[in-house]
C-alpha cells in the first residue's frame, strides 16, 4: 500500500503577524513580549483564537522556548514542539516546513512559527553565537560577514560572477523598500555612487552588501489546507519544502566541497521542484535570505534561477529584479538588507503576502512564491508557497 | 608640548598644503584635543576611525614622519606619537580631499600587526587540541584517519568516511595556495582595533589532501592577494606567557 508522502497542498499559512523593526537595542519590550505580540497579530490576521495554537516551531536557537510561549498564551494543549538545528537563518524555511509537516501528518492543527530578537536579550551578533570556534576566531574570523566574504570572493574571482550582480540585488531591495513604510530603508533610496562609495566591511562586501540586526519579531500561523480555506485570509499553500546540508557542508571550518555554493546542493534543489511539481521558470517571485548580497546571489545560482559565472551579470540587473516588470522579482519588501533583519523571519511574511496579493510591491498574478533561507549557514532550507490556483 | 618637527619625507605627488594639515592633526591628537581630532575625520566614518587605532593615554608630542601619495588619490600620513613614558607609537592615517578639505578616512597602527585573539587555543571539548599543541613545537598538525587515510578538517571525533575512531595528527608541510581570502576593515570587536585592515587567507594544503586552513596573512594589509597565490605557514609565538601560538600565512 503506497501513501502520499509529499507535503504538497496539505498545509497553508493562514495568518501573519509582525512587530515594527526597531533599531537594534531600542526595543521597548523584551524579545518574549515581541514574540507574543507577533503571534497574537498572526492569530488576529487569520481570525483564530490564540488559545487554539497547539504547536510551536522556531529556529536558530531562539531564546524563547515554545513551551514558555505556550504557557504565556494559555494554550489548551501543546502537541508539537520543534527547534530547527543550525545557526544563522538557514532554518527559517525549515521551520515553516516543520510546521507544515506536523499539520500534514496530524501531529498539530494550529502550529505557529516564530522568531524574535532584541539586543538586550540576545546580545550583539546573536546570529553567530557558538559557530565561531577557535579555528576561526583565533584568526580574526569572528562574524558571518567574514565567512560570507571568503565565499563571495572566490565566487567573484574564480567563478567569474561580476560584482554588479551583488549590487543589483542590493539595489532591488532598496528599490522595494521605498514602497514599504515599515522598512528601515524607507525614504532612503540607494544610488550607485552611494553603494560603490560605501566602506568595506570585509572585502568584497561593502556596508550596503550587509544586513544589519534589528530588534523585532514575526510569526506565521500554519494550519491544514482545508481549515485555511475557511479562514479570513487567502491561504498560502505549502507546495514543497526542503532543508538540509550537503556532503562536506555543515560545520567544516571552510572545507565545504562546493565552496561557492550557498549550500543548496543539486539533490535538494531537485526535490524542491519535484515535490512542488514546478520548474524554476514557474517561480513568480522570490524572497531570498541575504545575510550578505553574495550568498543570496549564490542561492539563486544554486536553484538555477540565475545563470552561473559571468552570465550572472546580464541576468542580475535592477530592472530584472523588481516587482514592476522584472522577470524575477526578489525581496519585494526590502528583505533583510532594506526592510529589516530578524533572522530572516520577515521574508516568510512577504512570501505569503505575494501569494495573497497584498505586497507593497505586488507582482501581478503571483501564484508561485519561493522562500530561500539562510545561505552559507550550516543548514539551509527553502519553501515553495502557492496560491489556490496552484492546488 | 610639541617636538620641533623636522621636514617629513614626501613620496610621490603630495599636495603641499597637506603637510601643515597633517602636522596640525598630530599636534591636536597629542594634546588630547578630542573635538579638534574628530573635526579632522571624515564625518560618516568617525566611529570606525575611533575604533581602528590604539594610542597610549598620555601623549606628550607628535611628529609627522612621512607623506605618501597613493594611487587612488589618497595620501598616507605617518605620524609618530610619544607618550609620557617615552614610548613611541606610529599611526598611518589615510587622507581624502573632500569639499570641506582634507579629512582622515582610514587610520591604523604601524607596523601592521595581525590581531591577537584571546580565543586562540583548543576548544572546550579539546577536539582540536593536538593541532594547537603542534603549533607549540612549530608544527602544523592536521587530523588524519589511520585506517582509511582520509584527511579530516575541521577535526572530528571519528573518521566521517570509514567511522574509525583511530585518528592521528601528522605534521604537514605548511605550504599551499590561497583558496580564498578577505581583507577585513570592520573592527568587529575591540581585539581587532588597531589591526584593521587585515587579510584572512584560506589556504589549501596539498600535503594535507587539499584540506583548507585559515590564518591571517602576514604583512597582508596592502598585499595584492589573489586566489591561487602560493603561501607558506609560519607559527607566531604566544603573545603572552601561557597563551597559544597561532598559524599565520605569508605570500611565498
Amino acid at each position: 500500500m503506497s501513501r502520499d508522502r509529499t507535503l504538497r497542498g496539505a498545509a497553508a499559512v493562514a495568518g501573519i503577524g509582525a512587530t515594527p523593526y526597531y533599531k537594534r537595542g531600542t526595543s521597548p519590550h523584551s524579545a518574549q513580549r515581541l514574540i507574543l505580540e507577533a503571534i497574537l497579530a498572526a492569530c488576529a490576521d487569520a481570525g483564530v483564537d490564540a488559545h487554539e495554537i497547539d504547536g510551536f516551531v522556531s529556529y536558530a536557537n531562539d531564546l524563547n522556548e515554545g513551551l514558555a510561549i505556550g504557557a504565556a498564551l494559555g494554550v489548551r494543549e501543546i502537541r508539537w514542539s520543534t527547534m530547527v538545528w543550525g545557526g544563522g537563518g538557514g532554518g527559517v524555511a525549515a521551520a515553516v516546513n516543520a510546521a507544515a509537516a506536523a499539520v500534514a501528518c496530524g501531529q498539530g492543527d494550529t502550529v505557529v512559527v516564530y522568531r524574535g530578537i532584541t539586543e538586550a536579550d540576545d546580545g550583539r551578533q546573536s546570529y553567530g553565537k557558538g559557530h565561531f570556534p577557535p579555528l576561526l576566531s583565533a584568526h580574526g574570523v569572528l562574524t558571518p560577514a567574514q565567512v560570507c566574504a571568503l565565499r563571495t570572493e572566490r565566487m567573484l574571482e574564480v567563478d567569474g560572477v561580476p560584482g554588479s550582480a551583488l549590487e543589483a540585488l542590493v539595489q532591488a531591495s532598496h528599490h522595494h523598500a521605498q514602497q514599504n513604510p515599515g522598512a528601515v530603508a524607507y525614504g532612503r533610496p540607494l544610488d550607485h555612487d552611494t553603494y560603490a562609495g560605501s566602506r568595506w566591511v570585509s572585502e568584497p562586501l561593502r556596508l550596503f552588501d550587509c544586513s544589519r540586526e534589528n530588534d523585532g519579531a514575526s510569526a506565521v500561523l500554519v494550519t491544514s489546507a482545508e481549515r485555511a480555506a475557511d479562514l479570513r485570509c487567502a491561504p498560502a499553500f505549502v507546495l514543497s519544502g526542503v532543508q538540509g546540508a550537503g556532503p562536506d557542508w555543515s560545520e567544516s571550518a571552510e572545507n565545504n566541497a562546493a565552496y561557492t555554493s550557498a549550500g543548496f546542493h543539486p539533490t535538494m534543489v531537485a526535490r524542491l521542484w519535484a515535490e512542488a511539481g514546478i520548474k524554476p521558470a514557474d517561480t513568480d517571485v522570490i524572497q531570498v535570505y541575504e545575510n550578505f548580497s553574495g550568498p543570496a546571489v549564490a542561492s539563486l545560482i544554486d536553484f538555477g534561477l540565475c545563470p552561473p559565472g559571468p552570465e550572472a551579470g546580464a541576468f542580475m540587473t535592477l530592472p530584472n529584479l523588481i516587482a514592476q516588470g522584472g522577470a524575477l522579482p526578489v525581496n519585494t519588501s526590502g528583505g533583510n538588507i532594506a526592510e529589516g533583519f530578524v533572522h530572516g523571519i520577515g521574508l516568510v511574511l512577504e512570501a505569503v503576502r505575494q501569494v495573497r496579493g497584498t505586497s507593497a510591491n505586488q507582482v501581478p498574478g503571483a501564484d508561485i512564491s519561493l522562500l530561500l533561507g539562510g545561505p552559507v549557514a550550516p543548514l539551509v532550507s527553502a519553501t515553495v508557497f502557492g496560491s489556490a490556483a496552484t492546488i | 608640548m610639541t617636538e620641533q618637527p623636522g621636514a617629513p619625507d614626501l613620496a610621490g605627488p603630495v599636495p603641499a598644503e597637506l603637510v601643515a594639515v597633517a602636522e596640525r592633526h598630530g599636534r591636536v591628537v597629542a594634546a588630547g584635543d578630542n573635538a579638534a581630532t574628530l573635526a579632522d575625520f571624515q564625518p560618516d566614518r568617525t566611529g570606525q576611525l575611533i575604533a581602528s587605532a590604539r594610542l597610549p593615554e598620555r601623549l606628550v608630542s607628535s611628529r609627522l614622519l612621512r607623506l605618501e601619495a597613493e594611487p587612488d588619490g589618497l595620501v598616507a600620513a605617518f605620524i609618530r606619537y610619544t607618550a609620557e613614558d617615552g614610548s613611541d607609537t606610529v599611526l598611518r592615517s589615510r587622507w581624502i580631499k573632500l569639499a570641506e578639505g582634507w579629512r582622515v578616512t582610514q587610520v591604523r597602527n604601524i607596523p601592521d600587526t595581525p590581531p591577537v585573539l584571546a580565543a586562540a587555543g583548543p576548544r572546550d571539548d579539546r577536539l582540536d587540541a593536538p593541532h594547537w599543541e603542534g603549533l607549540q613545537v612549530g608544527e602544523v598538525r592536521v587530523q588524519r584517519c589511520t585506517r582509511c587515510g582520509s584527511w579530516i578538517w575541521a577535526p572530528q571525533p571519528l573518521c566521517p568516511r570509514c567511522h574509525s575512531f583511530d585518528l592521528a595528527w601528522p605534521a604537514v608541510e605548511p605550504a599551499g595556495a590561497v583558496y580564498s581570502w578577505t581583507r577585513t576593515w570592520q573592527p568587529f570587536t575591540s581585539e581587532l582595533s588597531g589591526h584593521v585592515p587585515f587579510v584572512v587567507v584560506l589556504a589549501e594544503l596539498p600535503a594535507a589532501g587539499g584540506r583548507r586552513l585559515l590564518g591571517v596573512l602576514r604583512d597582508g594589509d596592502c598585499a595584492d592577494v589573489r586566489v591561487g597565490a602560493p603561501v607558506r605557514g609560519e607559527v607566531d609565538p604566544p603573545p603572552t606567557p601561557g597563551g597559544w601560538p597561532v598559524l599565520r600565512w605569508r605570500l611565498a
